[in-house]
């Protein structure tokens, strides 16, 4: 490979972090966002069929975004938390959007810290979930919130240079 | 005492500013550094601004940068509540002229320690 080629490639995230540095800085986010006494327990669930989902995107030597993703149900109590609402609280889908968008934002914030400088960070997106990269540039938490199935996804970007795209062919 | 809460998160503004409300401020809020602006514009001084960093129309970085080039603003004073954890950030947004610098996610009582260093914190809370 040459060093033009090499200075392209996308280092994998999982050559800078694991799952367990995801969940710990989740941890925190939880305690200090959601509420004191809420966990974010790492024991997967299964799957809603849908799902909400709030990124931020990195730019910098590492290319991809921090994504969470859980059920619209979840994203609503998730959402009562953070606008410390108490019930029968009106939450509206802007309301939902904005709260899990900064918990992206959050997590996304630590990561960033984490990855090679300069990276700078954007602003929270919600919709559907955005594809994911190769599974080597992807380190990803299945956790569960209240019971309630929640994923906290570290994804390269898809269309990301990595290293057997910039390796001659045989 | 009077804080004006910058982000353009709502679930942020409620969450910064019912840690200062516990504390005894009065809190008004703005959703980017351009409403914050025509906030001060109005006459609201505040004793303290925490600002976001990153969000639309006019940054947190831009905010403070206005802020310390208008003398009718001296006394008020800048705190970053941002994610940009990077010692390179801290550096940028205190020689813009942002006080103090709090790294999200943080606690109730972290900022009560920052507000204590800033000579901010009520009396009634730090006793």
């Amino acid at each position: 490979m040459s060093e033009h080629a090499s200075s392209l490639v996308q280092q994998p995230i999982t050559d800078v972090l694991d799952a367990t540095t995801v969940q710990r800085i989740a941890d925190d986010v939880w305690t200090a966002l959601v509420g004191d006494g809420e966990v974010l327990v790492p024991l997967p669930v299964p799957a809603p069929e849908q799902t909400v989902s709030a990124w931020v995107q990195i730019t910098g030597p590492w290319c991809g975004a921090v994504v969470v993703t859980c059920d619209q149900p979840t994203g609503v109590a998730l959402t009562e938390c953070l606008l410390r609402a108490r019930p029968p609280a009106v939450i509206e889908p802007e309301d939902v959007d904005d709260a899990l968008g900064e918990l992206a934002n959050v997590l996304g914030g630590n990561v960033k810290s984490l990855l090679p400088e300069p990276s700078s960070l954007g602003l929270p997106q919600t919709g559907p979930t955005p594809p994911a990269s190769r599974p080597e540039d992807l380190c990803r938490v299945d956790a569960q919130w209240r019971g309630q199935s929640l994923t906290i996804t570290v994804q390269g970007a898809t269309g990301a240079p990595h290293a057997e795209r910039n390796e001659v062919p045989q | 005492m009077r804080a004006l809460v910058i982000d353009d998160s709502r679930a942020m503004r409620r969450i910064v500013g019912s840690i200062l409300e516990d504390f005894g401020y009065e809190t008004r809020q703005a959703g980017d550094g351009r409403q914050a602006l025509d906030v001060l514009e109005e006459g609201y001084l505040p004793d303290l601004a925490c600002v976001d960093w990153n969000m639309p129309v006019m940054d947190g970085l831009q905010f403070v940068s206005a802020v310390r080039s208008n003398p009718a603003y001296r006394s008020v004073t800048l705190m970053m509540v941002t994610t940009e954890s990077e010692t390179s950030q801290i550096v940028r947004a205190l020689a813009a002229g942002a006080h103090e610098y709090m790294i999200k996610p943080f606690t109730a009582d972290a900022m009560r320690d920052k507000l204590a260093l800033l000579g901010l914190l009520p009396q009634e809370v730090s006793l």
